[in-house]
């Protein structure tokens, strides 16, 4: 009887469990379209590292630019060597540099290789030679489809082939079709690019590594292009403190034996009296020409897993202040003008107004909510009692830490930390009053106003933003900083070309440190802004870029001008901490340079190809591709393209085709594929287990 | 007294898997029910012409619609590829080409609610992108892969022909999230293909 009982109320608990199940179920339901408002997708799991590979497909084994040729069982072979052999003459200011590239077939069949490798951003490739036997092949350059289609045509038909790509600014790939079995083709790439200044050192890097978490920080684009230096001229004692923001040496990769090796040697003319010259990741060997020359080579061939990079200076500490080369060709003028910004006032001093804006909608929720916080953080630590500062947090809403900048004393920094502790991700994306608040806030000091965003930029209205920092920029140069697996870099990087500011990335939590640094040490040490250059007087002259970037310290100001003819002198003008700032340079003597009209053509380029980007103009597609025609450089537009005459693969033989060269490059749009996988079938999982447990605990009571 | 012990634990067992039930659950059920939010709003943007989302506050919009005819497959593609986004459809990864135009288009979701039908994507497969225009696009499927999440080189292969990547975690049937390993499905235009 008792036993009846207990199984009743068994019972009747086990039908109270149904019912509260079934009412669960639907609550659920119901609860489903309000959490659609209220809660954010927890689905953005953690993302965990631990967790080995051991699949052969993987591409991510491999190390540096490794050449690999795809089976078709679908896992990739490695071709055990691509011997890569750099050549470099620096002449004073300019860098030529040959990259000569032997593919090798370890298989016995026919091959086509693929190789994606790095070079500077500023480089412009315009030579290619493929090398057989003791023939040279002499590349054209072509228009990008029209190259493909030539060497495609080439292929099909056995002939042996070369063609150089670009496909960044930074990135290229050569390919090599017909490789025959146990064979070997070398393919010769020349570019020319110009030796970088940061002080009084100069240095010159040859990009081999490409493994993205260990390549030191990802150029800033709108600066980059004006951190070259000089050779000879008007020479002036300079006392600045080289800048720390100097890329940190990279880390080392284990090395192995199916890595790529590198041999290098370089040709040392500075145009002054040489001081110290090092290598700063590899041994080197140097031979002295004489004061001003020398020759360097590498020790040992080294596996192409580290960047190259050449550091020097003059010997007794004075590095030339400014310089000019010129060439005369096809009855133009070319001119390149390096001058060092001024150096008289204690840029310390001057104060700033910092503001920063974080993006705290829904999209930013888990890791990307926390490296923001982190870089916040960051940057409030680095704030200086001069300075003045605000925080602005938006999402659908926005609001923001004080009403108006504050001065950077304890008190408020106390607040700001408090402050970005308690953010929180939720809601949409409203962009543009936040952008407004920022630009259009009532300046509280003098000078220059920093605004700095951080964002993984999933808007939509993009045009309406730009044209809101276009309007509303004033005094104000605008950061972006990019945070999460992919941002939309495109919308950031064109959003610091209009705030007239650069792009920064943060790829992963522990980047966050070193991407700050980086930024913050450029941000505290403005040196010259809004550079101008007085064209008025002869409207002949065409310079590129058009807007000149401001000047950071340790940063020489680049001009690249052609003109009919080039006028007696020119003048420049600039704000200098809060005055304004003149110089006039007289444009006569200089050394002469062949390749003075190859980088002027490269930098039209680039310039060229920002507009196209925020345009979508046909029209200037087809000028850049004039431009790179004309200079025989190789563009996104224009490749250059070598094929042997004589076929040599028998057509009845198969080529290997599909083969493909590995490795992210640095500046890749995005750092990782997203999270795609949902906690949903754990969460069912470990959900029944418990109800069994329940139901299980309910019977032993029984 | 020992009863009564257990019976909270029963009790507290039973709550904690209606939790875990309902937390589970509401993920697949919120995939299904978005759909049909962000249809209505995709229909609006079609006539409008213009960017409309789903409900007020989302975070994203409907930026493209994915059709696998093979497999009864018909979704609105969201912008962003962030947790956010993929909890309620296939996310566009804004940082590739826009939709049906030149260069790669990348779409990623997830393996156990949009993308389950990856798994069964042969070669030669034809998949259909309309953007928001009314553009249409048929790619095939060229080849399927598994690469680590870091490896994304192959993003811009050839960045000058039209080409859609489908991207979601691998293995399919794992029960732990997080995983290194991601099932890629590469597919060409049928126009570059006959040309």
């Amino acid at each position: 009887m008792k036993t009846t009982q207990d199984l009743g109320s068994h019972l009747l608990l086990s039908l109270m469990s149904c019912v509260l199940l079934s009412w669960g179920v639907g609550f659920t339901l119901s609860l489903v379209l309000m959490s659609l408002v209220f809660m954010p997708a927890n689905a953005h799991a953690e993302i965990n590292d631990e967790v080995d590979l051991e699949h052969v497909t993987s591409l991510s084994d491999l190390q540096s630019g490794q050449l690999a040729f795809r089976t078709e069982q679908g896992h990739y072979i490695l071709s055990p060597k691509l011997n890569t052999e750099v050549d470099i003459e620096v002449s004073g200011l300019l860098a030529r540099v040959m990259v000569s590239q032997t593919f090798t077939n370890p298989s016995s069949q026919w091959q086509e290789g693929i190789y994606v490798f790095p070079l500077p951003e500023t480089a412009a490739v315009d030579h290619l030679r493929m090398k057989i036997g003791d023939r040279l092949i002499e590349g054209d350059i072509k228009p990008k489809k029209q190259a493909k289609k030539i060497y495609q045509q080439a292929k099909s038909e056995g002939k042996q082939a070369s063609l150089v790509e670009q496909q960044r600014p930074n990135m290229f790939t050569t390919s090599v079709a017909n490789i025959a079995p146990n064979d070997s083709i070398t393919v010769v790439i020349e570019y020319q690019q110009m030796v970088s200044q940061q002080a009084n050192k100069f240095s010159l890097r040859f990009p081999m590594a490409m493994t993205p978490r260990y390549i030191p920080g990802v150029p800033i684009a709108n600066t980059e292009e004006i951190r070259h230096f000089s050779g000879e001229g008007w020479a002036v004692n300079t006392d600045q403190v080289p800048d720390a923001s100097h890329i940190t040496p990279p880390v080392l990769l284990a090395t192995s034996e199916s890595t790529n090796r590198a041999n290098l040697s370089i040709l040392l003319a500075a145009g002054f009296a040489l001081g110290q010259v090092n290598s700063s990741y590899h041994q080197i060997e140097e031979v002295i020409v004489n004061d001003n020359t020398r020759k360097i080579r590498l020790i040992d061939d080294v596996p192409a897993n580290r960047d190259f990079e050449l550091v020097w200076q003059a010997s007794n500490q004075q590095a030339p202040q400014a310089a000019l080369f010129k060439q005369h060709k096809n009855g133009e003028d070319y001119a390149l003008l390096m001058l060092t910004p001024p150096n008289k006032m204690n840029i310390a001093s001057i104060s700033r107004e910092l503001i920063f804006i974080v993006d705290t909608s829904g999209s930013m929720d888990g890791t990307s909510m926390k490296q923001a916080k982190t870089a916040l953080q960051y940057g409030l630590s680095q704030l200086r009692p001069q300075d003045s500062f605000n925080i602005i947090r938006f999402s659908d809403d926005l609001d923001s830490l004080f009403r108006q900048a504050k001065v950077a004393n304890q008190i408020n920094l106390d607040t700001a930390h408090d402050y970005v502790n308690w953010l929180r991700a939720d809601g949409g994306t409203e962009m543009a009053p936040a952008l407004e608040m920022a630009l259009q806030a009532k300046q509280v000091t003098e000078g220059l106003r920093q605004v700095v965003f951080l964002t993984d930029g999933s808007v939509g209205n993009e045009d309406e933003l730009f044209s809101i920092i276009e309007q509303d920029l004033g005094n104000s140069r605008l950061f972006t900083v990019g945070i999460g697996s992919a941002p939309n870099s495109h919308f950031m990087q064109r959003a610091a070309y209009f705030g007239r500011g650069s792009h920064s990335y943060i790829g992963s939590e522990d980047e966050v440190r070193q991407k700050m640094q980086t930024l913050f040490n450029k941000l505290s040490h403005p040196v010259l802004t809004d550079i101008k250059l007085d064209l008025a007087a002869d409207s002949t002259i065409e310079m590129w870029p058009k807007v000149i970037p401001d000047l950071y310290l340790g940063e020489p100001l680049l001009l690249t001008l052609k003109a009919a003819t080039l006028p007696d002198d020119i003048v420049i003008n600039g704000v200098y901490g809060n005055q304004p700032w003149q110089k006039k340079v007289i444009l006569q003597g200089g050394g002469n340079s062949e390749s003075v009209s190859v980088l002027w053509a490269r930098r039209k380029i680039s310039g060229l190809m920002d507009e196209y980007r925020r345009t979508d103009n046909e029209d200037i597609k087809a000028k850049s591709v004039d431009v790179a025609l004309a200079h025989h450089l190789v563009s996104k537009f224009t490749s250059l393209v070598a094929v042997d005459k004589t076929p040599i693969r028998p057509l009845s033989e198969k080529l290997n085709s599909q083969s493909i060269a590995v490795n992210p490059p640095a500046g890749s749009v995005m750092s990782q594929l997203p999270q795609t996988a949902t906690p949903a079938a754990l969460q069912l999982l470990l959900g029944f287990i418990l109800l069994l447990a329940s139901l299980f605990s309910q019977w032993r009571r029984v | 007294m020992k009863h009564g012990s257990v019976h909270y634990l029963s009790i507290a067992l039973f709550i904690g898997s209606v939790a875990l039930l309902t937390s589970g659950g509401y993920i697949h059920i919120k995939a299904q029910l978005a759909q049909w939010l962000i249809a209505s709003a995709w229909t609006q943007a079609i006539d409008n012409n213009e960017q409309a989302k789903p409900w007020p506050w989302a975070d994203t919009w409907p930026v493209a619609r994915l059709e696998v005819a093979k497999y009864k497959i018909d979704q609105y593609v969201l912008a962003g590829s962030t947790g956010e986004s993929l909890a309620f459809g296939p996310g566009y990864v804004l940082a590739s080409a826009a939709p049906t135009e030149q260069g790669n288009t990348i779409i990623a979701a997830h393996r156990d609610t949009h993308f389950e039908f990856l798994q069964d994507v042969q070669q030669g497969d034809v998949i259909t992108v309309h953007n928001a225009m009314g553009l249409r696009r048929d790619y095939i499927v060229q080849d399927m892969t598994v690469v680590d999440k870091q490896d994304v080189t192959w993003l811009d292969n050839d960045a000058y022909s039209h080409q859609l990547t489908l991207v979601t975690c691998y293995p399919f049937n794992a029960i732990q999230v997080g995983g290194r390993l991601r099932y890629v499905v590469r597919a060409v235009s049928m126009e570059e293909i006959s040309a």
